[in-house]
């Protein structure tokens, strides 16, 4: 299953990735990158069938810890 | 960039299908049972000031989305805090929102097709709507809303030989606590949600029309939520906290001789359309905001990737439907206070200040 988003990504950086830098918009594109590698990250987790934790968790302790049940 | 103009008419028509999306399958004022379309009045009751407030902010600083406005009232470095807070809750709100249609599809349609399948699908169509703008998003609303009212019209109609209307008593019978609790969750599900509408809403024509949009907006969304909820409450009765999606289950009960029935398709395109508008205003947002804290010079540059992430973390969110719940009508409510009533409030009182402010150096320096 992990080909899938290696497969994906790589049409992402054809697609988006390459004309930003030919473009030369250096903020638009480290900002891009950033976003994607947190992106391909969680995506070859999943995909390998490691469990990603949730962040309902610690909001949910945190709204019962201030409010109560 | 191009300035992007949304009509009036428009703007509401999206305040409406954004409003009902979600809220008219999930149900709203869960906590006052029977009484729960009393707790969607106090809810609608509860808004108003809110209202007032989110379109005088827009109509202070005309052309401004709710980013530009946090730069120009809070400061550089707090509108900063605040923005990120923002980014998150618009964020997380459209995640909420997906997994509500993922665990739609995967309970009622497709048991057996994997949730990120149709989570990942309208996602993708998120993606492609917020990458084109929100004058496409508001034409397809403008064209898609009669198709739903009349989806809405037809469907209460025929529901009226299942109506018990009995189920509705006994009015009150708990006492004013479960109706104001009710009127509670309704605040902060769906009708204060609207706040994301301030990131925008910076296109639109005059000054006086954030009040109108806003205000016809929520009234006749609320309208609609009323009267599918008092529906629901007077086909199911006492049964209705036992169904996930009450409005799916009362529009499945209609049968009209032995060939109008199991209509209730009709109610999933409404709440199919309803999530894709709701989400898509979500990751505009998120990715409006992302961009003017980089100071992007598109922000549709970052949507495919914040779209992703936006799809996973709707996957990861919940464990299983139970949880869902539990976070929409228990937890929700008080994690979305300070997004949706404390810090609009707080910018609001800067915004007036700030706007008096200008005003006097106008006078004084006598310009236009």
């Amino acid at each position: 299953m992990f080909v899938l988003p290696i497969i994906g990504y790589t049409f992402w950086v054809i697609y988006e990735f390459i004309p930003l830098y030919k473009q030369k918009l250096w903020h638009d594109f480290w900002v891009n990158a950033v976003l994607g590698i947190s992106s391909f990250t969680i995506a070859m987790l999943l995909s390998l069938g490691v469990e990603v934790p949730s962040p309902e968790g610690p909001i949910r302790e945190l709204i019962i810890s201030i409010f109560g049940k | 960039m191009q300035k992007e103009q949304l009509s009036d008419k428009e703007a509401i028509f999206l305040i409406i299908v954004f409003v009902i999306g979600s809220s008219l399958i999930t149900g709203v004022g869960g906590e006052a049972d029977n009484d729960a379309w009393i707790a969607v009045v106090v809810g609608l009751i509860m808004v108003m000031p809110m209202i007032l407030v989110f379109s005088r902010i827009l109509s202070l600083f005309q052309g401004k989305d709710l980013f530009d406005i946090l730069t120009l009232t809070l400061g550089k470095r707090i509108s900063k805090i605040v923005a990120i807070m923002y980014i998150w809750y618009a964020f997380h709100l459209g995640a909420l929102v997906l997994r509500n249609f993922g665990e739609f599809i995967n309970i009622v349609a497709m048991p057996e097709t994997p949730m990120f399948v149709p989570l990942f699908c309208l996602g993708l169509l998120c993606i492609v709507a917020v990458r084109l703008g929100i004058e496409v998003m508001g034409r397809t609303t403008a064209y898609f809303l009669p198709i739903l009212f009349l989806i809405i019209v037809i469907v209460q109609l025929l529901a009226i030989p299942q109506l018990h209307l009995n189920y509705l008593k006994p009015i009150l019978g708990s006492g004013l606590i479960p109706v104001l609790k009710g009127g509670f969750s309704a605040l902060s599900f769906p009708f204060a949600e609207t706040v994301l509408f301030i990131g925008v809403f910076g296109s639109l024509k005059t000054k006086k029309s954030p009040f109108k949009v806003y205000y016809w907006g929520i009234l006749i969304s609320a309208l609609i939520i009323i009267i599918t909820t008092i529906r629901n409450l007077a086909v199911l009765g006492n049964m209705r906290d036992s169904f996930y999606f009450p409005s799916y289950a009362a529009v499945g009960s209609i049968k009209i001789g032995n060939f109008i029935e199991r209509i209730e398709v009709s109610v999933a395109f409404i709440f199919v359309f309803g999530v894709f508008i709701k989400s898509s205003i979500c990751l505009l947002v998120a990715c409006k905001g992302i961009g003017k804290m980089f100071n992007l010079k598109d922000y549709r540059s970052i949507v495919i990737q914040t779209g992703l992430l936006m799809i996973y973390l709707s996957y990861i969110i919940y464990d299983n439907s139970m949880m869902m719940k539990y976070w929409a009508f228990k937890v929700y409510p008080f994690y979305a206070f300070p997004f949706q009533v404390i810090i609009p409030i707080t910018i609001w009182i800067f915004a007036e200040y700030k706007a008096r402010k200008n005003k006097m150096n106008c006078f004084s320096s006598k310009c236009p």
